[in-house]
């Protein structure tokens, strides 16, 4: 069945041509329903989308709208209180809803296959993936246990999985997490099913392990003449590696279409919205401004009437917007808009940042110098978390640290503000040393001066405590109003500063959503009038229409209160467009360092090369540069390469002295250092080939 | 507030205290519990103005039928005193002494697992490993040995509770203080100058109430089976004081003639034991995240 489907395919890869053919995955009408003791919740009130053989269509959407339901609803796994209240899901000819427990097991893993976000809890931790992977051929193909384990095998070096032989008998605790991704891919192509569904498969993954998996999902994709459905909230990963995508909100498709042609003419205001807010390589916060979509996904319950966006769009109006029974309208071939206005409401012009002044100042606003940390690890080594970090931030500049997770760029953060102690190194900040001062030794007027934003909006507040309870604290500690009135007063004036209502104040931390949460802990950082302010990934863990208004708040408070800050960030393209300066990172060392120009210009140290060609964009007409594939995972903190840190992994690698040398500071500008033993010219002659379009032909070097 | 997990049951975005009392109210398991217990609340705390013949009188009368009649409900002990109105008078003595001995054990307990949760590194060890070594001795021969030496007296069982209990309290609490502590929220306090007591009694203690709470009230189970048990070794209250193990003891020899009289002290204790049990699962089951 599946060769046949395959030759099908062939001739039928992309486009118009899809339209006559039977869809392999027809979804109508579907209605899905969570039913609880007292009341019942429509995760997805209708959805209709069809999946041709051989196609790849994205599904994007941001955190609780349904996307991952549907998913779940397809493989038939909604749980004891999820029910498919009507509609259908057919695949490949097959209804799917209502069909027997039976027959669902013979569907999937045989013909649809699922990649999960968290590779981690897909794999069985006490068995090993040898078993693991063998047991899908065994059940699906009916074949004996020896042929599996060479399926296996075969399937894990499809998968780029160096050293297959000993990979089989490892337990999923001994891979990376990049690693483990493969192997759940490996397990789900093992049956060649047609269907191969990925629920935001590299969300948890580091930018150049990201890029890696993808082009691995799409060569594997091709080889064996799979269909994709790819989940995310990642317009770019869409943008990239989908023929079609459906723009998802609040349980409905507002928008359906050729993934270049919707990219390219947006109809619905909230994939307008979607786009505009992204931060993109191309512009900083001098050329552009993030456009941020107010307010936040109804919840099932409080779905308005009409137009589920209604409320958020600028272009609603009552009567015409709220009418039910709303009609998906054909904007071109193949592309549906559900939106009543789209053909009067134009895409609004990207307005031009005119605000923002870049610091002029001169005087330094905190110096590091060599700063080291080293934690203790077995037998008496050390893990070194940051070695010989040295770079200076400017009053009211916003200085960038920027790389992988394990970079160290965490832990600079704690030593700065006094969470931990560097080991040695110094940090000076008006005239004092307190690089080994923690915060319980710090004076008051240090700790005040130092204050930071965290990263996990769900822990960032206090559960059992009001939402303004820490800000007061910090208002009462630092001495800064006194008496109640005055502090409630000040709490009130910091959460308008913030652009939240005063009446959240008294609210718990689970009754408010994770923007407003991580604004209660921007109004708390600025609360104590602080000339530095740490930012530790603030937005990352936000959905992008929600990260564009923080982002675009911090910056607008930073501004007018001329703070100083340290922006941590992994994501290339938001460092572009929030920072001044960059400090990149790799394994607790500085490789570049430069103003935000001078990084980005293409003249850079070959891992913030890397970096840069991981950034996805969604303009289609965009020439995109090729990934740089970077070999292998990052070493061990423990086991530093001699030599350059880089140089297991590097592309631009010239040999032996990578190993044996520590690589020199070359200086590009006073302003513009760089780590690397390549020459400062021959940087920037490489610099013209990473931005022309030259195809990565092959298999790319991966171990 | 997201709903696109792989089980998603209800919302969570709006659950203020109020919901959590009518979750518990709602769960029978609960219910049940909370009227088991309730209702020796209240009759203890009404013994006094109930029409109930005095405990500790024997009613020579009776003893030579102590069956059951419309004069004792429940019948006569040994020794002609009404088994309705010790059982009452005795739950009071319970009701007084399991909730105070889980108190002052809590409040030790707390405080060791905060103090080694919080700083780790020696202090942890140092604590973990004495409770360890008090862990690790049979809970009834520590009882045994305690009560036997001190003497015994409500003041004496508190105390032998404590030493009993406080270690597993804190065990309880330090896990929970070892995940809190890393949390963000945490951060933030000690970058607001507050100092270490005010993190642990504000910012970590509330968090850490639903699971203490619960625990609370199984322990108060097991103390009033320990209790019980005390007195059936003779190490409980003094006599005449009604107490519901000294009257199992009581009443053993007669045991194939009257059973009644152990079997009704008995049913109490385990109505009692019950009950709080029921209501800690039903808590659990409120305060399950």
């Amino acid at each position: 069945m599946n060769m046949v489907a395959g030759q099908v395919q062939k001739s039928a890869t992309h486009g118009a041509s899809c339209a006559t053919q039977e869809p392999l995955l027809e979804i109508r009408d579907l209605r899905i329903e969570f039913r609880g003791k007292d009341e019942t919740v429509v995760a997805v009130p209708n959805l209709s989308l069809s999946v041709m053989r051989g196609e790849s269509y994205g599904l994007v959407g941001e955190s609780g709208c349904g996307k991952s339901t549907t998913a779940m609803a397809i493989l038939g796994y909604l749980g004891r209180t999820g029910t498919v209240a009507s509609g259908s899901i057919r695949f490949d000819g097959q209804e799917l809803v209502g069909a027997s427990p039976r027959e669902l097991r013979q569907v999937r893993g045989r013909h649809i296959a699922m990649v999960y976000q968290d590779p981690m809890s897909a794999l069985n931790p006490v068995r090993p993936i040898g078993a693991q992977l063998a047991e899908v051929p065994r059940l699906h193909l009916d074949v004996g246990k020896a042929e599996a384990l060479e399926m296996a095998r075969a399937m894990l070096h499809d998968v780029r999985l160096p050293d297959a032989g000993d990979m089989l008998k490892r337990y999923p605790h001994q891979l990376s997490g990049g690693q483990q991704q493969r192997v759940v891919i490996a397990m789900a192509l093992l049956a060649r099913p047609s269907l191969l569904l990925l629920d935001e498969p590299t969300t948890g993954l580091d930018v150049t392990v990201e890029a890696a998996v993808l082009d691995l999902i799409t060569e594997l994709r091709h080889r064996y003449q799979t269909s994709l459905l790819f989940i995310s909230h990642n317009l770019g990963l869409i943008a990239e590696s989908c023929d079609r995508l459906g723009i998802m909100y609040s349980g409905e498709l507002v928008e359906e279409g050729a993934t270049a042609e919707v990219f390219r003419r947006p109809r619905h205001p909230y994939t307008q919205g979607l786009i505009a807010c992204i931060p993109d390589v191309g512009s900083d916060k001098h050329s552009r401004s993030l456009a941020a979509i107010p307010g936040h996904i109804p919840l099932p319950q409080e779905r308005p009437q009409g137009c589920l966006f209604g409320p958020r769009c600028d272009d609603f109006i009552a009567g015409l917007c709220d009418q039910p029974d709303l009609q998906r309208d054909e904007a071109g071939p193949g592309h549906l808009v559900k939106c009543v206005r789209w053909r009067e409401i134009s895409r609004h012009a990207e307005k031009p940042n005119t605000q923002v002044h870049q610091s002029d100042r001169t005087q330094e606003a905190i110096q590091l110098h060599e700063v080291t940390k080293l934690y203790g690890a077995k037998g008496g080594r050390s893990l070194k978390a940051n070695e010989a970090v040295t770079f200076n931030a400017k009053e009211a500049e916003i200085v960038a640290l920027v790389g992988e997770s394990g970079c160290g760029k965490s832990t600079l953060a704690r030593i700065v503000t006094g969470l931990d102690r560097a080991t040695s190194g110094e940090i000076r900040m008006a005239d004092k040393n307190i690089a080994e001062l923690q915060a319980d030794e710090r004076p008051k007027q240090l700790l005040q001066s130092v204050q930071m934003i965290f990263q996990n909006p769900d822990s960032t507040l206090n559960p059992s405590h009001s939402a303004a309870f820490s800000i007061r604290r910090s208002l009462i500690k630092f001495g800064l109003r006194k008496g109640k009135a005055a502090v409630d007063q000040r709490v009130r004036e910091l959460l308008e500063m913030v652009r939240l209502s005063p009446h959240l104040a008294e609210r718990k931390p689970d009754q408010l959503s994770g923007g407003q949460k991580q604004r209660i802990a921007i109004a708390r950082a600025f609360a104590a009038d602080p000339s530095l302010i740490v930012a530790d990934e603030p937005v990352s863990a936000l959905d992008v229409s929600v990260q564009a208004a923080v982002v675009t708040l911090l910056l607008d408070i930073q501004q007018v209160k001329k703070t100083t800050m340290l922006f941590i960030s992994h994501d290339l393209a938001l460092v572009r467009h929030v920072a001044d300066r960059v400090v990149v990172m790799y394994l607790g060392k500085v490789m570049e360092q430069g103003t935000v120009e001078e990084v980005f210009s293409g003249s850079s140290h070959p891992y913030t090369q890397a970096l840069l060609s991981s950034i996805r964009g969604t303009d289609p007409d965009r020439p995109k540069p090729p990934h740089i594939q970077l070999s292998g995972e990052m070493p061990s903190p423990v086991d530093v390469p001699t030599g350059c840190r880089f140089a297991t992994r590097c592309h631009r690698k010239l040999g032996g002295i990578c190993d044996q040398e520590a690589p020199p500071l070359r200086r590009l500008s006073a302003t513009h250092e760089i780590l690397c033993h390549i020459e400062s010219a021959d940087l920037q002659v490489d610099a013209v080939l990473v931005a022309a379009p030259e195809k990565n032909s092959g298999e790319p070097a991966n171990d | 507030m997201a709903l696109e997990s792989t089980v998603p049951l209800m919302t969570t975005a709006k659950r203020p205290a109020r919901a959590k009392w009518r979750r518990i109210l709602r769960s029978k398991t609960a219910l049940i519990g909370l009227f088991l217990v309730s209702f020796w609340v209240v009759v203890a705390a009404l013994a006094p103005i109930l029409p109930l013949q005095s405990p500790t009188e024997p009613d020579v009368m009776a003893m030579a039928n102590p069956f059951p009649s419309a004069a004792h409900w429940l019948g006569v002990d040994i020794l002609g005193r009404d088994i309705l109105a010790r059982l009452i008078f005795g739950a009071r003595t319970v009701l007084l002494v399991a909730p105070l001995s889980v108190a002052v054990a809590m409040a030790v307990g707390i405080a060791m697992g905060m103090v080694a949760g919080y700083y780790g590194g020696w202090v942890d060890t140092l604590i973990s490993r004495f409770s360890d070594i008090i862990l690790a001795f049979p809970v009834l021969v520590l009882y045994v040995v305690l009560i036997a030496n001190i003497g015994p007296s409500i003041i004496n069982i508190v105390i032998a509770t404590t030493i009993a209990s406080a270690p597993g309290i804190g065990r309880i609490t330090r896990g929970l203080v070892l995940g809190l502590k890393q949390q963000e929220y945490v951060a933030a306090a000690k970058l607001r100058a507050e100092n270490t007591l005010y993190i642990m009694l504000v910012e970590l203690l509330p968090n850490c109430r639903g699971m203490l709470i619960v625990d609370a009230c199984l322990r108060i189970g097991y103390t009033i089976i320990t209790i019980g048990i005390l007195g059936f070794l003779g190490l409980g209250l003094p006599p005449p004081n009604p107490d519901w193990g000294g009257m199992v003891k009581e009443s053993t020899t007669v045991l194939n003639v009257w059973p009644f009289m152990s079997v009704e002290p008995s049913i109490a204790i385990v109505s009692l034991v019950l009950g709080f049990n029921l209501l800690a699962d039903g808590l659990r089951e409120a305060w399950k995240p």
